[in-house]
C-alpha cells in the first residue's frame, strides 16, 4: 500500500479519518442507546403509564459521552500524535474538524430520535414528555419535538468542545482539571438558554443564569452557544499548542 | 538531506529543578551518535527538546539549522522512539503501525516486514504485548518512520540480548541504506560503542564530554605496579580511580598514553591496560568523593580532581 | 558487576572476539587487513571488502571501516580505484615485510630480553634456542 499522505494534507485527511473510525467504534453505543430507549419505555408500560421520553435521557446522557470522548481523544491523542511528527497546530486542527463531524453527526441522530420516538409514542399512545421537573414539557406533534430537538446538533458542539478544552488543560497541567470552574457553568448555561426544558444536569448551577438567558430566545441562544463554542476552541487550540509532552514514567 | 543538530545555550527548568543547564551542542548530520548519561541525567530532556516534545526554558534548539519547535518540515521527518513507544494502548498493533502513515517518508512495507520477523502478532492489542514485544514495536515504528533524524531513547530495555542484537543490526543495515542521523541513548555503553561514531555524555544536566569513539576508546588507560613507580608514571595525569592492594596500586587515568611514557613505565615495572568505555563512563560519572558505608583503606578510593567541561 | 557485566558479556557473545577493548577498532582493522596480506591470504592486486560490507560483517560503524581504509590508503598499502573498489597495492607485501623488519627488533626482541631477564633466563640460553628452532625449522 504506497503511502499517499501529503505534508500539507495530512492535518485534514487526519481528522477525516478520525470520523468514521470512531463512527464503528461506537456504533454498537449508538444502537444500544436505541434500543434501551425502544424497550424500557414497553417495560414500564406493562405496570403503569408511560409518561416520559426515554430518548430525553439518552440525548441528554449523550451530550456528556461526547464530551468525554473528544476530551479522552485530545488527552491520550496529544503525546500520540506528536511523537508521529505532528505539530501541535496540525493537531488541533484535525481534532477540530473530527470534533465537529462527531458532535454534528450524533446531533443529528439525537434529532432523528426525537422524531422516531414521537411516531413511537403516538402509536403506542403514550406522552412524550421531556425535561427533568414533574411534569416536564409534552410533545404532541412531530413539528413540537423537531422544534425541541432542533438545537441538538449546535448542543452536542458545545460540550465537545468544552470536552476538548478540558482535555487539553487537563493534559497541560496537573491543575488542568481547575478549567471546570468556568468550562462547566459556562457549558451548563448555555444549553440551558437553547433548551426549553432547561440544562439536564446539575441545572442548580445555572439557576440564576436563567433568569437573563429565558429571554434571549432560541436564536439569540444560539448566538451565545456559537460564541461559546469559538472562544473554547480557540482556548483550547491555544492550551494545545503550547503543550509540552509529558515524560514517561519508566 | 540528514539533520544536523544544535543546542545553544539550553536550559530547561522542571518547576526548580534544572534538568539542563547552558548546554552548548552541535551534532553532525548523517551519524549515529551516542548519548551516555546515568539515569536522570538529563539525556530523556536533551532528546525531547530535539523532538519538539518539550521547549526550553530558554536557549535555542535547532534541527537542521531550522528551530525545531512547531515546525512542520522539520518534525515530520524526526523520529523519537520513547520506551516502550507511543501508541493508544487499547489499538490493535496494525493499526498503531499503521499510524505513522501521517509521516510522508513512512514505510509501512518496511514495518509489517519487520514485525514480522520480529514476531511481532498484528492482530494483538498493544496492552497484550510483553514488555520486550512493546520496545520492538517501538523501534520498528522508528526505523520505519525513515526519518532524517531518528532517536531512540532507551528503546533496548525492554529487549532480550538477542533482540538488542537483531535491532542494532537493522538499524545499521537501514544507516547504510539511507544514511541519516541517529542518536542513541543508552546507559549499556559498551554494547553500542562498535555502532558509534561520536560520543556525548551528559552528567548533572551538563555535557561531561563530546568526542568521536575513538577518542574516547584512547582516553583512558590503568596502570598497575608498584606503589611509586604507579604515582611517578601517573604525577600529572587526570586521575579517575585508584586502588591499592598492599603494595601494588592500581590506578585509571584518562589520558592517551604515548609511545615514550608507556617505554618509561613498563621499564618501571608498570603494567598498562586498556580501560573500556562503560568503565570510563562510570568513572566519569561517578560522585565524588563517594561515601562508603565500610571505609577500608585497601578498597577503591575515590580522588578529587574531576573537571566538568561544558560545551562540544 | 551486574548489568555491566552481563552487557559486556553480550557483546563479547556476538562478535566481540574480534576486538579487544583497548586499541581503537580502526587500527585493529587496519592490522588484521595487513596481516592477512602478509601470510597470502589477501593477494596483491586483490580486492578489499567494500566499507559497508566490512562494517555489516562486523557489526561496526562504516565510518570506522572507512577510517582504517583511508589509513591502509595513505600508507601505500591499498590504492583506490574510483566507483569500483579497493584494493591491494602491488608492492603491499614487500612493503609490510620491510616495515615489519625495521620494527622487528625494538616491537619484539626488546621486551622480550627484558622479559627473560625479569625471569632469569640469560641471554646466550635465549640464542640457543633460537639456533635450535632455525634447526627445526629447516
Amino acid at each position: 500500500m504506497p503511502n499517499t499522505v501529503t505534508l500539507a494534507g495530512r492535518r485534514y485527511a487526519f481528522g477525516l479519518n478520525l470520523f468514521p473510525a470512531t463512527v464503528k467504534y461506537f456504533a454498537g453505543w449508538i444502537l444500544a442507546a436505541v434500543v434501551l430507549a425502544a424497550i424500557v419505555p414497553l417495560i414500564v408500560s406493562q405496570w403503569r403509564s408511560v409518561d416520559i421520553s426515554a430518548w430525553y435521557i439518552a440525548a441528554n446522557a449523550g451530550k456528556y459521552l461526547i464530551a468525554i470522548i473528544i476530551g479522552g481523544f485530545v488527552h491520550t491523542l496529544l503525546p500520540i500524535m506528536v511523537a508521529q511528527g505532528l505539530t501541535r497546530r496540525e493537531f488541533a486542527t484535525a481534532m477540530g474538524i473530527f470534533g465537529l463531524l462527531w458532535s454534528l453527526f450524533t446531533g443529528v441522530i439525537a434529532i432523528a430520535g426525537f422524531l422516531g420516538e414521537r411516531a413511537y409514542f403516538s402509536a403506542m399512545d403514550w406522552t412524550q414528555a421531556v425535561g427533568q421537573d414533574d411534569p416536564g414539557i409534552v410533545l404532541r406533534s412531530v413539528g413540537e419535538a423537531l422544534d425541541f430537538a432542533k438545537l441538538y446538533p449546535l448542543s452536542y458542539v458545545l460540550y465537545g468542545t468544552a470536552g476538548a478544552l478540558l482535555g487539553a488543560a487537563i493534559y497541560r497541567s496537573d491543575s488542568g482539571w481547575l478549567a471546570i470552574l468556568p468550562v462547566v457553568p459556562v457549558t451548563l448555561a448555555v444549553d440551558d438558554a437553547m433548551s426549553h426544558a432547561g440544562a439536564w444536569g446539575p441545572s442548580w448551577l445555572v439557576q440564576f443564569t436563567s433568569v437573563v438567558t429565558d429571554s434571549w430566545g432560541d436564536w439569540g441562544a444560539a448566538a451565545a452557544a456559537v460564541a461559546a463554542i469559538v472562544i473554547g476552541a480557540w482556548v483550547a487550540r491555544r492550551i494545545i499548542i503550547d503543550s509540552p509532552i509529558r515524560s514517561k514514567q519508566a | 538531506m540528514s539533520f544536523s543538530v544544535s543546542l545553544r545555550d539550553v536550559t530547561l527548568k522542571y518547576g526548580d529543578t534544572e534538568a539542563l543547564s547552558d548546554v552548548t551542542l552541535t551534532l553532525e548530520a548523517g551519524k549515529i551518535h551516542g548519548l551516555l548519561g546515568r539515569n536522570g541525567a538529563g539525556k530523556t530532556t536533551l532528546l525531547s527538546l530535539l523532538a519538539a516534545f518539550r521547549r526550553p526554558t530558554s536557549g535555542e534548539v535547532l534541527v537542521d539549522g531550522r528551530p525545531v519547535w512547531e515546525n512542520v518540515d522539520v518534525v515530520s521527518q524526526v523520529a523519537l522512539v520513547r520506551e516502550g513507544g507511543d501508541f493508544d494502548d487499547t489499538d490493535t498493533v496494525k493499526s498503531s503501525i499503521e499510524t505513522g502513515e501521517l509521516r510522508p517518508s513512512f514505510d509501512l512495507e518496511y514495518a509489517l516486514k519487520l514485525a514480522e520477523r520480529f514476531e511481532v502478532p498484528l492482530d494483538k492489542k498493544v496492552n497484550q504485548l510483553s514488555r520486550g514485544k512493546r520496545s520492538v514495536l517501538a523501534a520498528i515504528c522508528g526505523l520505519a518512520a525513515r526519518a532524517q533524524l531518528t532517536m531512540f531513547d532507551e528503546v533496548h530495555l525492554g529487549m532480550d540480548a538477542p533482540t538488542r542484537d537483531a535491532f542494532y543490526k537493522e538499524l545499521l543495515d537501514e544507516y547504510m541504506d539511507r544514511p541519516h542521523t541517529v542518536i542513541l541513548s543508552t546507559h549499556l555503553i559498551d554494547e553500542v560503542a562498535n555502532y558509534l561514531e561520536g560520543v556525548v555524555i551528559v552528567d548533572k544536566g551538563r555535557i561531561m564530554r563530546h568526542e568521536d569513539v575513538e577518542a574516547f576508546q584512547g582516553m583512558g588507560a590503568t596502570l598497575t605496579g608498584p606503589a611509586d613507580a604507579v604515582d611517578a608514571v601517573a604525577a600529572g595525569l587526570e586521575v579517575l580511580a585508584e586502588q591499592r592492594l598492599g603494595g601494588t596500586k592500581s590506578v585509571t587515568v584518562a589520558a592517551a598514553l604515548g609511545a615514550a611514557e608507556r617505554e618509561r613505565a613498563s621499564a618501571a615495572g608498570v603494567e598498562i591496560g586498556p580501560v573500556g568505555l562503560q568503565d570510563l563512563f562510570i568513572h566519569l560519572t561517578t560522585p565524588r568523593p563517594s561515601p562508603h558505608p565500610h571505609p577500608e583503606p585497601e578498597k577503591a578510593k575515590p580522588s578529587q580532581s574531576k573537571d566538568d567541561r561544558t560545551g562540544a | 558487576m551486574n548489568q555491566y557485566g552481563s552487557a559486556r558479556a553480550a557483546v563479547n557473545h556476538q562478535g566481540g572476539e574480534m576486538f579487544d577493548d583497548g586499541t581503537p577498532i580502526y587500527r585493529q582493522i587496519a592490522d588484521q587487513i595487513k596481516a592477512e596480506i602478509l601470510n597470502g591470504s589477501l593477494e596483491p592486486g586483490g580486492k578489499v571488502m567494500s566499507t559497508n560490507q566490512y562494517a555489516s560483517f562486523f557489526q561496526i560503524n562504516p565510518a570506522t571501516a572507512q577510517k582504517a581504509f583511508r589509513d591502509l590508503v595513505d600508507e601505500g598499502i591499498l590504492y583506490k580505484q574510483r566507483g569500483v573498489g579497493m584494493f591491494v597495492a602491488d608492492d603491499a607485501r614487500d612493503r609490510l615485510a620491510g616495515d615489519f623488519r625495521a620494527r622487528f627488533f625494538d616491537d619484539v626482541l626488546k621486551p622480550l630480553v627484558r622479559e627473560a631477564r625479569q625471569a632469569g633466563i640469560s641471554l646466550s640460553d635465549i640464542i640457543d634456542y633460537l639456533k635450535a628452532q632455525e634447526g627445526a625449522l629447516k
